[in-house]
């Protein structure tokens, strides 16, 4: 059995580099693809946790964030195509209809 | 030292620092598939081979294709990728993934059951059965909720996707 905590770091550091990601670019595709790396990242420690204390819900609950994940992509990129046929851009910058 | 855990962390971790400092898209996309091929990787060292199939199949078959399509109806003239036989990222995170996917064949091979140690888990832990007999019994409103959410998405997708806003 693998020791959890190298699990725990690894996760811990996937998870931060997506916030590092989704906080300093302004590319929208790379925005989406930093969400999913925190996503992995939390599934990670579920499977850790799951194969630590040898209870199979943990798998379960990864199997339904893949769900959930899919239908979060599949919507995002239809709005990320919708912005583009609009502006013309996927910049973040360049989205500032409701900037107060 | 545990190597397999830190050769696929290394793996993970790098090719997320790349994923997320690369300039254009599809760089960043190929960085995030290497850290979805080292996932799967742990996965199977954490008795999870059903989580570590679909990790390869869904995320890396279905999720990234559907970005790499995206970024490819999105590149506007003045982002053109360029001939990417010239583009060293490219190449070298090509190379990179291919390495580790003929790894992961050669484990596979070998049998995971050899690299990781079973002791203090309960007979046929991390079955793909198991997890089937969990979702069907104690988790079937949670199975059909989740059927609905992908229906739901399916259909706003296609509306989003074809509506003239």
């Amino acid at each position: 059995m693998a020791g959890i905590n190298q699990y725990i770091i690894l996760s811990c550091i996937l998870f931060g580099l997506g916030t590092i990601g989704f906080l300093t670019r302004r590319n929208a595709l790379i925005l989406f693809m930093s969400v999913e790396l925190m996503l992995n990242s939390i599934n990670l420690m579920l499977v850790a946790f799951s194969a630590t204390r040898a209870d199979m819900a943990g798998q379960v609950m990864v199997l339904f964030i893949f769900a959930v994940a899919a239908a979060e992509v599949a919507v995002g990129l239809a709005i990320l195509i919708c912005l583009f046929k609009h502006m013309k851009s996927v910049d973040l910058n360049k989205f500032n209809l409701l900037k107060w | 030292m545990d190597y397999y855990f830190i050769i696929f962390a290394i793996m993970a971790v790098g090719a997320a620092i790349f994923t997320i400092t690369v300039r254009d898209a599809l760089p960043s996309a190929l960085g995030l598939l290497t850290v979805f091929i080292a996932l799967s990787a742990l996965y199977l060292h954490l008795h999870a081979p059903l989580i570590a199939i679909f990790q390869v199949s869904i995320y890396a078959g279905a999720i990234l294709v559907l970005v790499v399509f995206v970024i490819m109806l999105l590149i506007t003239p003045d982002e053109q990728l360029g001939s990417p036989q010239k583009n060293i990222s490219y190449r070298s995170m090509g190379a990179i993934l291919g390495a580790y996917l003929i790894a992961l064949l050669i484990i596979g091979m070998k049998g995971i059951n050899q690299i990781v140690s079973r002791k203090g888990l309960p007979d046929g832990f991390g079955h793909p059965s198991l997890v089937g007999e969990l979702f069907f019994k104690h988790y079937l409103l949670h199975f059909e909720m989740a059927s609905v959410l992908l229906l739901v998405a399916l259909i706003a997708a296609i509306y989003l996707a074809k509506k003239k806003l």
